[in-house]
């Protein structure tokens, strides 16, 4: 089987969500959840498998483009349904269907006490479905479909549990700010058309959009034109930014921990929020021709991780601090993209699909052991109860974290975040008048890795470990779970309370946990094995820059991000092993100020809430008052009320007399003979 | 008849015309305005007979000529037969009219009044 | 006798239509402004009578014994029977309050007067009538228009027919008490 049968990896979800679609609830009710669950996973596995296959005959370097029909072709500019096999779209592809097929079996177990298990598992697959249209598609426009696709599908997920306003309010956000970031996407693809028609000497076929054709016209065309490479590159970095929650762009991440945990791990870890990494990493060339552009790039890569690693020090959800954790590492693929070490960034989306999906999975598994409370204040001492969770939530943690030794062996998250540094420190490619931004971001990286070993230590620390077990002593501090909306059964639907006891979850649940811990260990080993993985996506180097290191020389990163790692969870476990500290408990008003900002992102959702929702509601109220009723409304009344004064003026007339009708009518006769006499004149034969 | 001129007879066709408009306007009693419409339609009459005879225009064969004379009696008596259906049947009117009401004032018939 | 007016020959025929002519426009101006009723019919008819003369005066003879068959014998009976009728002559004799309608009308008509006559008038001044032979002087006779009725306007002569029996039918209708 080779690159032409790529189309398979593609009709598997398709068939998945179709067949739950229309047939879902039957199977449900007659062959129950299992075989309905076994349906969902089936097509993703399928699709890994018939990808794996691929993958291995993809060498590296190498790009095959497999057609399977015409799908626009209008005047100069022909779009093709076209699919592209190389070592990038299948990097993506074995994640999305791997992990992905893991967490379809999470899902399965944890959502069968759900209604609508049909739908959900429609949903997913759909998901997987647009999530490998975006990566296959050859052509910017089939990525836009899968785009909006993967965020069509977010907005169905997160809302989910739709009964609840709070979650549709969610889902709304999700889409709205994804929508901002497609405005800019669409406008990049558009002004990339144009400038390529502009340039006069045709690209092959008109295929304008096609990455085959259109990367080398760039290429070429962009060589003499710095400012046109800027503007586009920012214009699909807005794209980006929208879809991989950059800032500002980032808010609604967070609240898209209202739907289910499976679809947080999915959506928000793994695959959608990497798009904009991918988007980067296929379109490198341009942002190789904009050095602004890429620091830009760069900075806000930075200032996001930065700023994310802060809020999460506020947060006392569980799925929240998970979430600003996955903002926060969406911040240190872009500085690596943005440093031009692009490969870097990719290893990350790698790594952090296994050991974020991990993280949230093992959440997951907590929250369904304790009742779906997702407050870490509740929590303590849950290795106890929880011993597989706990045993692979740490194997993420020291993931996520970097732990490793230089040189002998790392969990995944090492390698990955020593790539990205280094690539930011030993490259001169971002930069704006002389500034390295790339190299500032650089550093603010490495403070972001030790910002976030303490936050995932605490989190660690909070929910396992300790010997107190806080939920014992509710009920002072819950909040109310209504598990009628959405549980299918009630009474298996347990609260939590003093003598709520929590039991480890069933195999279809730890299992991807294990195979996910498992990766998470061994896959940076050997992805970064001898430059494995750089060589695969990039063995000749970058077009424009040629090859990227990231090696920087003169500083030794290795010790400094070993000493980020370990010190920062050893401050983490330091502060919070004992549990909660004091000032941190649920009397609010204890709590520091800068943690009560960090809580509440220091204000920026809700100065945009202001200004966006509120602000826009006061425009569109006085636009209604103003224009539509007094002018428009005021206008059409306007001739009502003229034709009705005309009218009435007109009445007088009609009086019902016919000798004043007679009357009229000779006076008009007059007139009219009249008026022909004299106006033409006409003299005597 | 020799030597009256065609202005003569068109002459008195409008007199009589114009005094019937004048009456329709002027006169209140339905059967005097209707009498007044008569009087329009034969000065109608008069003209087209008019015309008839005193060829103005000269045409192009023998056979228009005949064509053209007659064609004003054909008028004049398909208006004297159109009138008459006329008469016969406004006269029904007013006497429709006139059992209902006992006088007969045209103004007093303003249900057309808007 | 051979003077002339305003350029037109003063003959004996000229001044036998004058007469004519005349006393047909006293008539029409009678039937306007009498408020008897009866009186306005009376001369109504003695105005078909003038015009019947008229009409010989233009070869039309049949049209002219037509003329005082239909107009003068029938529909002027029938206009004076309706007046008997109603009683509108004498005792009811209605005294119309004069109103700016009738001044505004009484001028609109000469003006209309004015207006056509100065158009067309002076143009005819000078027509005289044609010359005829032996055959079309028969132009007006029963035979000629006999045979152009029932040949040529054979189809309006039938509508014609029509609508004379609606006419019938319809004042029929209208006259009786109860359908």
């Amino acid at each position: 089987m080779n690159y032409e049968s790529i189309w398979l990896v593609l009709l598997f979800p398709i068939l998945g969500f179709l067949i739950q679609a229309l047939l879902g609830t039957r199977i449900e009710k007659t062959l129950g959840r299992k075989v309905l669950g076994g349906l969902a996973v089936l097509p993703i596995a399928l699709s890994f498998a018939v990808g794996l296959v691929i993958t291995l005959g993809t060498k590296g370097g190498t790009s095959n483009t497999a057609t399977i029909g015409q799908w626009i072709n209008a005047g100069n500019l022909s779009i093709p349904f076209e699919f592209i096999v190389d070592p990038l779209s299948m990097t993506m592809v074995l994640i999305i269907t791997g992990v992905g097929a893991l967490i379809h079996l999470y899902a399965t177990g944890y959502m069968s006490e759900e209604r609508e298990y049909a739908r959900f598992f429609t949903y997913m697959n759909l998901f997987i479905a647009s999530m490998l249209l975006l990566v296959l598609g050859a052509n910017l426009l089939l990525l836009y479909v899968g785009w909006e696709g993967v965020g069509l599908c977010s907005y169905l997920l997160i809302g989910f549990w739709y009964k609840d306003l709070a979650n549709a309010k969610a889902a709304n956000k999700a889409f709205i700010v994804n929508r901002i970031g497609d405005w800019g996407l669409s406008l990049g693809l558009m002004l990339i058309v144009v400038f390529l028609l502009s340039q006069g000497n045709h690209v092959q076929d008109g295929r304008y959009l096609s990455y085959d054709t259109m990367l080398p016209a760039l290429q070429n065309g962009l060589a003499a034109n710095p400012a046109m490479a800027t503007a586009i590159a920012l214009l699909l970095f807005v794209g980006a930014a929208g879809k991989s929650a950059q800032f500002p762009l980032y808010i609604w991440l967070p609240d898209a921990m209202a739907g289910p945990t499976p679809v947080s791990a999915l959506i928000h870890a793994a695959t959608m929020v990497t798009s904009g990494v991918v988007l980067l990493n296929r379109m490198h060339v341009v942002f190789e021709m904009s050095p602004v552009a890429s620091a830009i790039v760069c900075v806000i890569g930075a200032f996001t991780a930065l700023f994310a690693a802060l809020i999460a020090f506020g947060q006392t959800d569980i799925k929240k601090v998970l979430a600003y954790s996955t903002v926060s590492q969406l911040g240190f693929m872009f500085i690596a993209c943005g440093a031009g070490a692009y490969w870097a960034g990719m290893f990350h989306v790698t790594t952090h699909a296994f050991f974020k999906a991990l993280l949230f999975l093992g959440a997951g598994a907590v929250i369904h052991a304790m009742a779906h409370n997702q407050d870490m204040r509740n929590y303590g001492n849950l290795r106890k109860y929880l011993p597989i969770t706990f045993w692979t939530m740490v194997v993420g943690t020291l993931a996520i974290c970097a732990v490793g030794i230089p040189g002998v062996f790392g969990f995944a998250g090492f390698y990955s975040k020593e790539a990205i540094l280094g690539g930011a420190l030993a490259n001169t490619h971002a930069q704006i008048n002389g500034v390295q931004l790339g190299q500032i971001s650089g550093w603010v990286g490495l403070g972001v890795a030790l910002l976030t070993s303490i936050y995932m230590t605490r989190l660690t620390c909070l929910t396992f470990l300790g010997s107190e077990e806080r939920w014992r002593a509710i009920p002072a501090h819950t909040e109310e779970h209504h598990a009628e909306d959405h549980a299918e059964n009630s009474d298996t639907h347990h609260a939590l309370d003093e003598n709520h006891t929590p039991h480890e979850v069933p195999i279809s649940m730890w299992l991807p946990l294990v195979v996910l811990a498992l990766l998470s260990i061994g896959g940076g080993y050997f992805l970064a094995n001898g430059g494995a993985f750089e060589h695969w996506l990039y063995p000749s180097g970058l077009p424009v820059l040629g090859e990227v290191s990231t090696e920087p020389t003169g500083i030794p990163l290795a010790m400094y991000s070993m000493i980020a790692a370990l010190g920062g969870i050893a401050l983490g476990l330091v502060f919070y092993l004992k549990g909660l500290p004091k000032n941190q408990g649920f009397d609010e008003s204890q709590w520091l100020g800068l943690r009560r900002a960090e809580r509440d992102q220091f204000g920026f959702d809700n100065a945009v809430t202001v200004a966006a929702v509120d602000g826009g509601g006061d425009i569109a109220r006085g636009l209604w008052k103003w224009v539509d009723v007094a002018l428009i409304d005021g206008i059409v009344e306007g001739f009502g009320k003229i034709s009705g004064g005309l009218g009435e003026l007109m009445r007088r007339w009609q009086t019902g007399y016919i000798r004043l009708y007679a009357l009229m009518m000779l006076l008009g006769l007059v007139g009219l003979i009249g008026f022909f006499a004299i106006v033409f004149q006409r003299g005597v034969r | 008849m020799n030597g009256v001129p065609l202005a003569a007879y068109i002459g008195l066709g409008l007199f009589m015309f114009t005094t019937g408009v004048v009456g329709v306007i002027v006169r209140k009693s339905p059967i005097v305005i209707f009498m007044c419409i008569e009087l329009m339609l034969n000065s109608v009459n008069l003209t087209f007979l008019a015309f008839a005879r005193y060829q103005m225009v000269p045409v192009a064969s023998p056979e228009r000529l005949q064509h053209s004379m007659m064609a004003g009696q054909m008028i004049v008596i398909f208006v004297m037969a159109v009138a008459a259906a006329e008469v016969a049947v406004g006269l029904g009117i007013i006497m429709a009219i006139f059992r209902l009401r006992d006088n007969v004032d045209i103004d007093e018939m303003n249900l057309l009044r808007g | 006798m051979n003077q002339t007016v305003g350029g037109v020959a003063v003959t004996p025929e000229l001044l036998m239509f004058g007469a004519i002519a005349g006393a047909a426009a006293i008539c029409a101006v009678g039937v306007v402004a009498f408020n008897n009723a009866v009186r306005s019919a009376l001369c109504l008819v003695v105005n078909f009578f003038l015009l019947a003369v008229l009409y010989f005066t233009l070869n039309a003879e049949m049209l002219g014994i037509t003329q005082v068959v239909v107009y003068t014998g029938a529909i002027m009976v029938l206009f004076l029977f309706v007046v008997m009728l109603l009683n509108l002559g004498g005792s009811k004799l209605v005294h119309e309050k004069s109103d700016w309608k009738k001044f505004v009308g009484i001028l609109l008509g000469c003006g209309l007067f004015v207006i056509l006559g100065a158009q067309i008038l002076p143009q005819l001044v000078h027509v005289q009538p044609m010359q005829l032979d032996q055959d079309l002087a028969k132009f007006g006779g029963p035979e000629a228009i006999g045979r152009t009725l029932f040949t040529e306007y054979a189809y309006p002569f039938e509508a014609v027919s029509v609508l004379l029996l609606i006419g019938i039918v319809g004042s029929i209708l209208l006259a009786k008490r109860r359908i």
